[in-house]
């Protein structure tokens, strides 16, 4: 990790929270949700019933990467029937709407998830899954695990947990559907901004960078 | 006729090896790393030891040596010897048995990957678990994998002054934290 110069955290001992809130800034990441206002009056008719119908159907591609997966089958099935409210598995990126990402990623998943994450087309979302993914949760010693996944890639929602229970999965499933139809969620074309911030901070992580230069899909 | 004790008399009569029994169905045996696989061979053929559970690796740092262990079982018997090698740890190279037992390819892999003993002799890519890893292997203990994943991968701020519970909870009540609990305090 290279130092911002302009970063006033030391790293030994215990910060201010002058010093927290600093580190909050240099960390937050380019494609966040809280500064958009697009609430039901702001927005076009069009939009809204477009934003309507994109809530209810969330074709997810469960992108199996740690111990997460295991909830998904028991969200899926007959008992709390996610399909109810229109989330259902989508065979390929192309087709999905949802990255769900399940636990941890190592740095060699980590590329993969990058590349599916960039075939998916708008509107896309992204949904992690567990406490390894907001901080790395039980492997945040590991030599080979990332430990903040917005920083490689836009997450829309995360489902905190270790591992959740299907109830909190579906929540989170909620919570999106209301980010979507206030107009709030999907980071695709943040992330096409911001592509050289994030690009940087993969290739801090992936070193044996073969990526195609143009990302223009 | 006390099975073990057996296999303890034909090991010495074969390699003059001293077997020691661990547990009530279990042996070690410590061997030149020459004979590592004479002895294997001997134990699968003659013996009925035809089960490879596991192959695993001990860094002695302090010695400059790495140990390696075959840990092999006869299904018969119910019977298990482990079979314990060292070997130098500046230059770290075994010999291949995986012509002797096809699974001990798999194990060699891993341990060339995450120790760097090279098998000469072993058929595999190079890469097993990590991609595109450059440095020491991760598994050996001169390895600091903290202070690498401090440096590469970022945290997320806003636990910086977390507690130590037990250390908290001592401090109102005024007690003292035992001995065995100083190892993990965050300070």
């Amino acid at each position: 990790m290279t130092e911002n110069p302009n970063s006033k955290i030391k790293t030994i001992g215990i910060p201010t929270e002058e010093e927290i809130r600093q580190a909050q800034i240099d960390f937050s990441p380019r494609c966040t949700s809280a500064g958009r206002v697009n609430d039901k009056e702001s927005q076009k008719i069009v939009r809204y019933i477009l934003n309507f119908a994109r809530k209810h159907s969330l074709f997810v591609l469960a992108y199996g990467t740690g111990c997460g997966a295991i909830e998904i089958p028991a969200t899926m099935t007959s008992r709390y029937d996610a399909e109810r409210f229109g989330i259902r598995g989508a065979a390929t990126p192309r087709q999905a709407d949802i990255l769900m990402i399940t636990g941890y990623l190592s740095t060699k998943t980590l590329k993969r998830v990058i590349r599916v994450y960039e075939q998916m087309q708008d509107p896309k979302y992204v949904l992690a899954f567990g406490s390894c993914t907001i901080n790395g949760g039980m492997y945040h010693d590991s030599y080979n695990t990332i430990k903040a996944l917005d920083r490689y890639i836009p997450v829309d929602v995360y489902i905190a947990g270790c591992m959740p229970r299907p109830e909190s999965v579906i929540k989170g499933f909620m919570k999106l559907q209301e980010l979507i139809q206030n107009g709030n969620a999907g980071n695709g074309e943040c992330y096409r901004k911001n592509l050289d911030w994030y690009r940087a901070n993969q290739q801090k992580v992936i070193k044996n960078w073969d990526f195609p230069d143009a990302y223009n899909w | 006729m006390n099975n073990l004790e057996n296999i303890i008399h034909k090991i010495k009569a074969a390699f003059h090896l001293e077997a020691q029994q661990k547990r009530d169905n279990q042996l070690r045996v410590d061997v030149d790393k020459n004979l590592v696989s004479s002895v294997l061979l001997y134990l699968k053929n003659q013996l009925g030891f035809i089960h490879l559970n596991h192959i695993s690796c001990v860094d002695w740092i302090e010695d400059n040596q790495f140990e390696l262990v075959y840990i092999i079982w006869n299904p018969q018997t119910k019977l298990t010897v482990m079979l314990h090698t060292r070997i130098d740890r500046e230059n770290p190279e075994m010999e291949n048995i995986d012509t002797i037992w096809d699974q001990a390819h798999t194990y060699e892999r891993e341990m060339r990957e995450m120790y760097g003993i090279e098998f000469p002799g072993l058929e595999a890519p190079k890469e097993f678990i990590l991609e595109d890893w450059s440095g020491i292997p991760p598994m050996r203990r001169d390895f600091d994998t903290k202070k690498y994943a401090q440096e590469t991968y970022q945290t997320r701020p806003g636990r910086e002054n977390a507690r130590d519970v037990r250390e908290e909870l001592m401090k109102r009540s005024g007690e003292e934290l035992p001995d065995f609990a100083k190892k993990y305090s965050r300070d």
